[in-house]
């Protein structure tokens, strides 16, 4: 009778911590990454490049576009379905303006089982490259690429099912403007 | 003194077992006959750990939509954050065609007797376009132009997202190692 009355005093203990547990579950299955904690680097930032999107404004932003155009029809179809994309980019005067721990909390939220990192170019030169993608099943649900290089901090993170394919043909089409990054003509050696 | 009272209730009895008797007797066990009542007894049960789970669901499904009405509105916050377009694109880059919607917009509704001035000769392809045609039509001033920002912003982040991409997929390809099949004399 004991462990009865027990039991049933510990059952709403219980159904708390499962609600909270679904809640963090969702949480780490989320294609969203955080990047609040970069936000202190922007008072150190030479140039800072923060941009949130989320479903709803890709939808307002849809509607601008001229589907009689056939560049912008593009970029339309490219975006539709995509829930959300966030930018942010500090350049730094100098080197060592960002820690290993701001990178790191930007990488933790990609250990998670549904992440798998497709790319991964560290050189010393030229910094590190990653790109991850979450997958659910076969559909693409998430990307995520982030850049550290020593004067330069960039995270892009993509919410829905977006073609790579399409999204690397856009660097200097469709008004797009290119950044000028000339290809490595030399050998990369880490 | 005789006993037999005390053991059979013979006998003289004594004043004061006597006055016991009268004392305890109200205590008595007086048989009744069992009385079946005629609708059943509404046997109460416990609801306290269901109301209590029940409870706790509903506080953390209240506190969850309040956690999240909060965030969306620090994201609608930070949405509307303006976009720091980098002095590198402004100056070394042609204009993003959403920047220059932007500013046509702006001129427009600071001066609305005259007509924008507008070289089309600075402005690229796709932006004069943009201009000629109106798919938005419908929206409202202020729609349409949180939709232009919302697209200025698409189209920054777009960009930075392709040229990522591409960066990490040239520096693949430059650290792969060589073809070795290349090198490889013919079988047979």
């Amino acid at each position: 009778m004991k462990s009865l009355f027990a039991f049933k005093s510990r059952l709403p203990v219980a159904a708390m911590l499962l609600v909270l547990a679904s809640a963090l579950t969702a949480r780490a299955q989320d294609p969203k990454i955080q990047t609040s904690t970069l936000d202190h680097l922007a008072a150190k930032a030479n140039q800072t490049v923060d941009v949130n999107i989320d479903g709803r404004l890709m939808q307002i932003a849809a509607k601008v576009f001229n589907d009689q155009d056939a560049d912008e029809a593009k970029i339309k179809k490219l975006v539709n379905g995509l829930k959300g994309i966030y930018v942010k980019s500090f350049e730094f005067d100098n080197e060592g303006d960002y820690s290993p721990a701001d990178v790191e909390s930007i990488r933790s939220q990609l250990r998670g089982p549904l992440w798998s990192r497709l790319v991964n170019v560290t050189s010393k030169k030229e910094g590190i490259v990653e790109v991850y993608l979450m997958l659910n099943g076969d559909q693409v649900s998430g990307l995520a690429v982030l850049a550290f290089e020593a004067k330069e901090l960039t995270v892009v993170n993509i919410v829905g099912p977006v073609d790579l394919q399409k999204l690397s043909q856009l660097e200097g089409q469709f008004g797009v403007p290119e950044l000028g990054i000339e290809a490595p003509k030399t050998k990369t050696k880490n | 003194m005789n006993d037999d009272y005390l053991w059979d209730k013979s006998g003289e009895p004594d004043p004061q077992v006597q006055q016991l008797e009268e004392i305890l007797g109200t205590l008595r066990y007086q048989h009744q006959a069992l009385e079946i009542p005629s609708q059943p007894i509404d046997r109460r049960r416990s609801y306290f750990p269901i109301l209590a789970i029940a409870a706790t669901v509903a506080f953390a499904l209240v506190a969850g939509g309040l956690w999240l009405r909060a965030q969306n509105q620090k994201a609608q916050r930070t949405e509307r954050a303006t976009v720091v377009v980098p002095d590198k694109i402004k100056e070394d880059v042609p204009t993003p065609q959403i920047a220059q919607d932007g500013a046509t917009i702006q001129k427009q509704k600071d001066t609305p007797a005259k007509a924008p001035r507008l070289n089309p000769r600075n402005l690229v392809a796709g932006s004069v376009r943009h201009v000629k045609a109106s798919p938005e039509a419908g929206l409202t001033t202020k729609e349409r132009e949180e939709a232009l920002e919302a697209k200025g912003q698409l189209m920054v982040a777009l960009r930075l997202a392709s040229e990522k991409l591409n960066l990490a997929q040239r520096r693949t390809q430059s650290s792969s190692p060589p073809n070795l099949i290349r090198n490889q004399h013919k079988v047979g």
